[in-house]
């Protein structure tokens, strides 16, 4: 091997760890007591130990944040794709002032900061009498998802070849039929990729979920971030343990989609 | 099988009209080649008569029925596409039979039309793979078959082989003459190579700038060229073109002397195929002094550039007539093999 190779994946190894350290050790701590936990020298061989899981996954206010998040998650990521995939191909296949517009608006709805969206929205929920509830974090949730999947949609329908599209019209397919049954299976990969995405940035999502909630449509970002005021001491192996829940769905997610969702990022043409 | 007719087609984008005034008629059973440079509409053309594009004026007839405003899978066409434009979610199986599907044809009917199909084009043992699985070559073969199980009034192929290498292209070329004959169906075929024009086509459409340059049989074409355009588009290696004034009903210059076509006024080119300039080792009644400047060896044949006075022309000899550059030999442009054109208007003369 070259030595500017040999240092080239050096430089790969170091990138890797330090993405992957932190991580590692949230994972352990998560499985830790605290004895072993407030040591100076962190601890790499321990007894595991379950108890910071049981405490996190016995707590009702958990649980009921897990549903919260699951369902508002779920809906909002639904109705985006609903929503957003058809607009998507239309914005891809109809090129047109209003199209290009509308594409535009989509993303800039990614420009606003959450708090210009926040105040508002709690201002409208509160007259509408609909203040945390879960249907009013989906609806709010959707704007994130809608414009996401939209964004990320449209690339993968631009990559769909026109002529197999014609090719589709030539053998008596209509307008419906060449989405359904040519676009939509052709560019699969990309569009799942992009709702999956949609679902990881709601998932993650914190100030909205904050400000929209108060106590029954609470989701789990809040309830973990709760975690750190428990007492006098930060309860750091509960702290990781619920750091670990609710990094797993969107980790799951990644795994499943992964490659997809590379080639949605970058521009490179799928085969 | 069916007729197709264009009468009065325009095609307008925007303000930018691409074809006007296309006139065309189609016999049942006929292969007939549009071709011409790229950019001069044929694909436009074909594009309006499968439905893809719309049809700004004038009337598209297929079978006798208007087909303006029709559906793609409407018209009883089939076509085949430059880029193969396969379903590559599909087997090869499912790419053919997709279309026959939708249009509710049964399961055993389908069965028994794709085995000749398959048969026909060798596709038997491809058709459990996907279309990136198959070369350019297979996946095109793919793309007739699909629309031969159709069994389409009329066929319609745009470029079907300018992706390929050029054996292939040779190969499938023959393969699509092949079913041709035995299909018999009403073909329109777009190329810009006039070798697969020229061996395919019934007929030749040549077009330049959304006009119809010329139409006529392959032989009708190369041999009495209607246009400059028409003379300098078909045969390889291209014409020779040299320019006359025209004075006292004679071409003249130095050297040449030749008698003018009737009616010929102003400014005349004069043209003729490299092949049909004789070249003489000694001067002869009639022949010119000319001096070799390049001598090109093609194989069969030698392609010479020659400096004959002001004009410079190519000549296609024999292989074995051995040339130097520099040397000086005699030419002689049968008068037989002359075609002549107005300059102006690029209408030949005679």
């Amino acid at each position: 091997m070259k030595p500017v190779t040999l240092i080239l994946r050096g430089l790969l190894v170091l990138a890797a760890l330090l993405v992957l350290l932190p991580l590692v050790w949230t994972l352990l701590n998560a499985f830790k007591t605290n004895a072993d936990l407030l040591v100076s020298t962190p601890k790499l061989i321990f007894a595991p130990v379950w108890d910071n899981m049981d405490y996190v996954l016995g707590r009702r206010s958990v649980s009921r944040a897990l549903m919260n998040s699951l369902v508002v998650c779920s809906y909002a990521v639904l109705l985006g794709a609903v929503l957003g995939v058809p607009a998507a191909y239309v914005i891809a296949r109809i090129k047109n002032r209003a199209t290009q517009e509308a594409q535009f608006f989509a993303l800039s709805l990614r420009f606003l900061p959450p708090v210009a969206v926040a105040i508002p929205m709690m201002v409208i929920w509160l007259g509408l009498d609909m203040y945390d509830s879960r249907p009013a974090l989906i609806i709010t949730y959707m704007t994130i998802t809608v414009s996401i999947t939209i964004w990320l949609s449209v690339p993968a329908f631009e990559r769909v070849p026109i002529a197999i599209e014609e090719a589709a019209r030539v053998d008596r397919l209509g307008p419906y039929a060449v989405f359904f049954r040519i676009a939509l299976p052709v560019a699969k990969l990309q569009v799942l990729s992009a709702i999956a995405f949609s679902f990881i940035l709601v998932w993650n999502e914190f100030l909205l979920a904050m400000m929209l909630t108060t106590s029954r449509a609470k989701t789990l970002p809040i309830i973990a971030s709760e975690m750190s005021q428990l007492g006098m001491s930060v309860p750091w192996g509960i702290l990781n343990a619920a750091v670990v829940l609710l990094s797993l769905p969107p980790l799951i997610l990644l795994a499943l989609v992964g490659t997809g969702l590379n080639t949605a990022f970058s521009k490179k043409s799928s085969e | 099988m069916a007729t197709v007719e264009c009468r009065n087609i325009r095609k307008c984008y925007g303000e930018l009209e691409v074809i006007r005034d296309f006139n065309l008629s189609i016999q049942d059973h006929e292969f007939v080649v549009f071709l011409g440079p790229s950019g001069c509409g044929k694909s436009t053309l074909l594009r309006m008569v499968a439905g893809l594009e719309d049809i700004t004026g004038g009337d598209l007839l297929i079978g006798g029925a208007r087909m303006n405003d029709r559906d793609p899978g409407d018209r009883g066409i089939a076509m085949v596409f430059q880029n193969y434009a396969l379903y590559p979610h599909m087997t090869v199986r499912h790419n053919i039979t997709f279309g026959l599907e939708r249009t509710g044809v049964g399961k055993a009917e389908i069965e028994r039309r794709l085995t000749p199909v398959v048969d026909a084009l060798g596709l038997a043992i491809y058709l459990d793979r996907k279309p990136v699985e198959l070369s350019g070559g297979q996946q095109q073969r793919v793309a007739i078959a699909r629309a031969m199980i159709k069994t389409p009034e009329v066929f319609l192929f745009d470029e079907p082989l300018s992706n390929l290498d050029a054996k292939l292209r040779g190969h499938l070329r023959v393969e699509i003459a092949r079913l041709h004959k035995t299909l018999k169906s009403t073909s329109i075929y777009v190329t810009h190579d006039q070798l697969e024009a020229m061996t395919l086509a019934d007929r030749i459409v040549l077009m330049n700038q959304g006009r119809i340059e010329q139409m006529g049989t392959p032989e009708e074409i190369y041999s009495r060229p209607a246009t400059l355009f028409a003379a300098g588009f078909i045969g390889t290696p291209n014409m020779n073109f040299m320019q006359f004034e025209v004075e006292g009903g004679a071409l003249r210059d130095g050297l040449i002397h030749l008698p003018a076509p009737a009616g010929a006024q102003g400014q005349v080119t004069l043209g003729i195929r490299p092949g049909s300039v004789e070249v003489l080792p000694d001067a002869a009644e009639g022949s010119l002094p000319a001096l070799v400047e390049r001598d090109e060896f093609h194989g069969e044949t030698r392609l010479v550039s020659l400096r004959c006075g002001t004009h410079s022309l190519m000549a296609s000899v024999p292989a074995h007539m051995a040339l130097q550059e520099g040397q000086e030999l005699h030419i002689r442009l049968p008068e037989d093999k002359l075609h002549y054109f107005d300059t102006q208007t690029g209408q030949r003369l005679d």
